[in-house]
């Protein structure tokens, strides 16, 4: 590289000025398509590696909304002796939990608090 | 028969319906991987149908998980 | 029995400690752990003694990992999230160096109980809660009500959102437990192929290279997984960390 600049140097030595910004020009313009090309290289690798990844951070974050919604109705029925209704609630609304999760982690839906997106989701997602 | 062994046992039947609904799912998951491939422009946007039928599907299944709990503790 | 694909997660007592009915023994468990908190520090201290301006070889390698958590910590919480950097470093080398603590023959894998990282995940949810409530107040609340709801539908969205806000630290530990301890018992139950196949004559020894083979890339894909997974961990914790710092935005 180094040496190729010397050469260049030498080539347009009576106007170094002008040479000198046309090819920092030209060597910004290299970099930026090489900089492009390495960032799509890493998120095609990066997609590719975490696709089992991803599933199962998706099948687990929807388990865990299912599950946490049964432990819940179940303590519940058991606390205030509704059974069996504290566990039919608790576990659909746990369902639709997890499928919150979901959305959000596959980036449908934003993060909590962020706008009235997520509540249009779960309204139409409920099971009941 | 005892009644808990009974229990046990309608609780495993309840959960067959979660199969019926693990065909539901591989039905709709294929069938986006399928379309997805014809047309990989519109596979994005059609994400929330997919997860709108993994809902509702998922549902069904998960109304056969609650009958086995229901069985089980309530 | 050498066989057994569980027998590597059974916790056996090194020293005997009981304080009041409670047992405080020192396991197996309990010395991978101090093991791998030494290992780290001394890995980190060792590396970072020098302080070179142009780092050596161990430097770089753990400049990386700081940049690496660094950066990832940023981007999800912004500036104002780097004061949580020692936990999520903390957590993330922990982890990783579990993980591959683990992939040592005949070494426990801390991770692969699901109390240790339920732990783990219960104290990022427990950092999340108080800090929330501390700098917020009765504010933090809000993180489980979504604005631009209609008011009929505020009880039954909050809801919804409080069971997914618990079932956190339940997805979050049990990703990691289940990913390391089926990791573990795949590679034990394909190199027991290996041997009971050897153990049956020539014939037995050709037929056993298929399963080598398979150990082989199961073991590489355990690496990936290890460090994938302390990964994935700290990313998580960096989100819940942002629930914690903007609830809503």
């Amino acid at each position: 590289m180094s040496s190729q600049n010397g050469g260049d140097e030498d080539q347009n030595g009576d106007a170094p000025e002008a040479g000198l910004s046309e090819r920092r020009a030209q060597l910004d313009r290299m970099l930026d398509d090489r900089r492009v090309e390495e960032e799509k290289a890493a998120r095609k690798s990066q997609s590719n590696s975490s696709g089992y990844a991803q599933a199962m951070k998706l099948s687990s974050e929807f388990i865990a909304g299912v599950l946490v919604g049964a432990g819940i109705g179940w303590v519940a029925d058991q606390w205030l002796g509704t059974t069996p209704l504290g566990l039919i609630v608790f576990l659909l609304l746990g369902f639709a939990a997890g499928v919150l999760n979901v959305l959000r982690s596959a980036g449908v839906v934003e993060q909590p608090g962020a706008k009235g997106t997520s509540k249009e989701d779960v309204h139409k997602n409920r099971p009941d | 028969m005892e009644a808990e062994a009974a229990k046990y046992i309608g609780a495993g039947i309840a959960c067959l319906g979660m199969g019926g609904a693990g065909i539901g799912l591989g039905t709709i998951f294929g069938n986006y991987l399928a379309g997805a491939l014809r047309n990989p422009s519109a596979a994005d946007g059609q994400f929330g149908r997919l997860i709108f039928g993994f809902a509702v599907t998922e549902a069904l299944g998960i109304f056969s998980l609650l009958i086995a709990f229901l069985i089980l503790f309530a | 029995m050498a066989n057994d694909p569980i027998h590597q997660f059974q916790i056996q007592k090194i020293f005997p400690i009981e304080v009041g009915g409670m047992d405080f023994s020192f396991t197996n468990s309990s010395l991978f752990m101090v093991l791998t908190v030494a290992a780290t520090s001394a890995f980190l201290i060792f590396s970072t003694s020098g302080r070179g301006l142009v780092p050596t070889r161990v430097q770089s390698v753990s400049e990386m990992m700081y940049e690496f958590i660094a950066g990832t910590l940023r981007d999800a919480t912004g500036t104002d999230g780097m004061r949580f950097f020692p936990l999520v470093f903390s957590l993330f080398m922990f982890v990783l160096v579990a993980n591959l603590f683990g992939m040592f023959p005949y070494f426990f894998t801390i991770t692969s109980h699901i109390i240790v990282t339920f732990a783990l995940a219960m104290l990022v949810i427990l950092t999340v809660i108080f800090y929330g409530f501390m700098r917020h107040g009765m504010k933090f609340l809000k993180l489980f009500i979504p604005s631009g709801v209609p008011g009929a539908l505020i009880p039954l969205v909050t809801m919804i959102e409080v069971i997914s806000f618990l079932s956190r630290p339940i997805s979050l530990s049990v990703r990691l437990f289940a990913n390391m301890l089926a990791g573990h018992i795949t590679l034990k139950v394909f190199s027991g192929f290996v041997v009971s196949l050897s153990a049956m004559g020539a014939l037995g020894i050709f037929g056993a290279i298929l399963p080598l083979a398979m150990t082989v890339a199961l073991t590489a894909l355990e690496f990936l997984v290890a460090f994938l997974q302390a990964y994935v961990f700290a990313v998580l914790t960096c989100m819940y960390l942002n629930d914690a710092i903007h609830p809503s935005h």
